[in-house]
């Protein structure tokens, strides 16, 4: 807690539109009786350092993260709640039509275009379909990497956009991506559907959640996650504040999603370093 | 696009089918269902894609269908439109419908609009709809429908008492396009056509402010003295904040007295332009006094005890009016000059007398009103006599 007896909340401003959502979450804590402060952090690395020394009480995590902080706590770390847009988050595979790609085996010999080394959705879950698939990215393909904006775990979709722009000016062939970006990106118009078409949707997987130390107090915990789960779409005051969290209900957390993003982090020895 | 008809047509929960032939569309379909919250079911036996409509997503319900009958002459006019959920007065307004136009289906989670006046009862009238229809049809240009060529010069002394009724016209129309405009924005949408009747309300005044004060300055002569007991009883009508007392108090004793004033006028103007702009001006404040009447007339109907609540707000008015005992001074003598047809000692006393007779004759007719509102007689002889000597 921080001096004043508020909980802390952390996240990682990634965007300039996260500072109003914080301010408009610290008004609904502090009508639903739980007042809350925020702390914005500049990259997902510092959150998880300012959650495991407890400059932070609760950290907004990304996939990733929150593994990260698991690794650091000997997995005893644990989950408050998340978005109901994050316990079925997918991944898309793209291709160009011209090149012929149906399944994840056609991507072998292709230029394939990845997003930020550290976004779960668009790099890492990509390698990992593709190396279950018996695909090995860096041996069977010609790979571009788009390491825009690293350390906000693809929060900001600029390397997506980057890897459905090379693909468009062909200088990659199949791409993935964050199903909501693609659906964004098609249904208004930015894709040219007869070019560019999706062909290979990923199991679902968990994105972010609000993650506490071990021991962060079980009855505090429950109470704020009972003030969260309060915030309804319905409501005019925070409707606003869940279109921009992309959100139309807050939900218990679901865990088992979070395997697969930790199988592939393990395979693709990205957390020795953690 | 092409989903959303259908989904409008279906209830949450139920089931959606999608036959498509591009061939990324079960890529596409199902991140779209997740991103708005339908719960997506896969590929069905028959081929086509599966989903369930989620509790978040296209509304249902919307009119489709409607078609307002032509009328013989070819004209829809504004009453026609009560058809389908548009016909749905609701007796306490939604204030979360915010501008949405009355029969439309409303996203959730519309901001509060604040609007206070939700209640039916405390500003319908039945017959807004055919008010508004005759307001719109009822314009005029007082720029050009006036015959301000014919303004000719007038001795002095009546081209003076002219100017003083122009002056008192004007001020006493300012009120009568503020007092409306102040409840506008706090009519509930839903009741749009009180909305719009006003509106027309409010046109009309700022055309009578313009006409009136366009005659005070065409001929010689030009604005001329603003009375302290105008000036009071203006206050003690705007400062009214109850929509029914204060159009009660302005259209039907107010404006209703006018009535008699500006045929006063007409009758015996000295010149075309000015007997012009009073025929016109009675017409468009015949309908305001005509909307007053209805709307009155509802709301007693609606509580008889309402009776009361408007006797109460007229002997207020009467105790803060308290030191005006009579008619302006200057008002009195300029009718009774135009009357008189000029100043002169031995034609003074006639039209005195026919000054005496009009408020006699505005008693009558207010008290007339006041029944036809659906007060008792009794009662309409009480607050008549206790109405405002400044006639508005």
């Amino acid at each position: 807690m921080a001096s004043n007896g508020l909980i802390r909340v952390g996240a990682v401003a990634y965007d300039p539109r996260v500072v109003p959502i914080w301010e408009g979450m610290r008004d609904y804590f502090r009508e639903a009786g739980v007042p809350i402060d925020y702390v914005l952090y500049s990259n997902y690395d510092a959150l998880v350092d300012a959650l495991i020394n407890r400059g932070v009480d609760i950290g907004w995590n990304t996939n990733l993260a929150y593994l990260k902080v698991m690794k650091r706590t000997g997995d005893h770390a644990r989950v408050l709640a998340m978005r109901d847009v994050d316990a079925n988050f997918t991944t898309v595979f793209v291709a160009r039509t011209d090149t012929g790609v149906k399944s994840l085996t056609d991507v072998k010999g292709k230029r394939l275009a990845l997003g930020s080394a550290d976004s779960g959705q668009a790099a890492i879950l990509p390698v990992h379909f593709l190396q279950l698939a018996g695909v090995d990215p860096d041996r069977d393909c010609t790979v571009l990497r788009f390491n825009l904006d690293v350390g906000k775990h693809g929060d900001t979709g600029t390397s997506e956009l980057e890897a459905l722009r090379a693909l468009r000016d062909n200088e990659a062939d199949v791409t993935a991506l964050a199903d909501a970006t693609w659906i964004r990106e098609t249904t208004e118009g930015r894709v040219d559907t007869r070019q560019i078409q999706a062909f290979w949707t990923s199991p679902e997987y968990c994105h972010c959640n609000f993650t506490v130390l071990p021991d962060f107090p079980q009855a505090k915990g429950e109470e704020w996650t009972r003030a969260l789960l309060g915030m309804t779409y319905d409501n005019p005051r925070w409707r606003p504040l869940m279109d921009q969290e992309g959100l139309k209900a807050w939900i218990q957390p679901t865990l088992e999603g979070y395997r697969v993003l930790s199988e592939a982090v393990a395979h693709q020895r990205l957390d020795e370093k953690w | 696009m092409l989903l959303r008809p259908a989904l409008e047509t279906i209830g949450q929960g139920e089931p959606i089918g999608v036959r498509a032939t591009h061939p990324s569309v079960e890529h596409d379909l199902r991140a779209w269902c997740r991103v708005m919250g339908h719960r997506w079911l896969g590929l069905s036996p028959s081929g086509a894609y599966l989903f369930e409509k989620g509790p978040h997503a296209e509304l249902g319900g919307a009119d489709w269908g409607v078609r307002i009958p032509p009328r013989k002459d070819g004209d829809l006019e504004t009453r026609d439109w009560m058809l389908g959920r548009v016909a749905d007065i609701p007796a306490t307004a939604d204030t979360t419908a915010g501008f949405a136009p009355r029969g439309a289906v409303i996203e959730p989670g519309v901001p509060p609009f604040h609007f206070t006046i939700n209640e039916r009862d405390a500003v319908w009238a039945a017959e807004v709809a055919d008010l508004y229809e005759q307001a719109t049809a009822s314009q005029w240009d007082a720029s050009k429908d006036i015959p301000w060529s014919a303004l000719t010069p007038l001795p002095d002394a009546i081209e003076r008492a002219i100017c003083q009724l122009m002056t008192f016209l004007a001020e006493n129309e300012y009120s009568a396009l503020y007092v409306p405009a102040k409840f506008v924005p706090q009519i509930n949408p839903r009741f749009a056509e009180v909305v719009m009747f006003l509106s027309t309300q409010m046109m009309d005044e700022a055309r009578h402010i313009e006409a009136f004060t366009k005659r005070a300055l065409a001929n010689g002569g030009g604005l001329q003295y603003s009375a302290l007991s105008t000036q009071l009883s203006l206050k003690s009508l705007f400062d009214q904040h109850d929509f029914t007392t204060a159009s009660f108090l302005l259209s039907v004793m107010g404006e209703g007295t006018f009535l008699d004033l500006l045929k006063f006028i007409e009758a015996h103007a000295p010149d075309p332009a000015t007997a012009e702009i009073c025929r016109r001006a009675r017409i468009d404040e015949s309908r305001h006094v005509r909307f007053g009447i209805a709307h009155v007339k509802w709301y007693l109907t609606a509580a008889q005890e309402n009776a009361e609540k408007l006797m109460a707000a007229v002997r207020q008015r009467a105790e803060y009016m308290r030191s005006v005992t009579e008619v302006s001074p200057r008002i009195v003598e300029a009718l009774a000059l135009l009357a008189a047809g000029a100043l002169e000692a031995d034609r003074l006393p006639a039209g005195f007398e026919k000054v005496r007779v009009l408020l006699h004759e505005m008693n009558d007719h207010r008290v007339k009103r006041l029944v036809a509102c659906g007060f008792s007689g009794e009662q309409a002889a009480e607050m008549s006599q206790m109405h405002t000597p400044n006639f508005m």
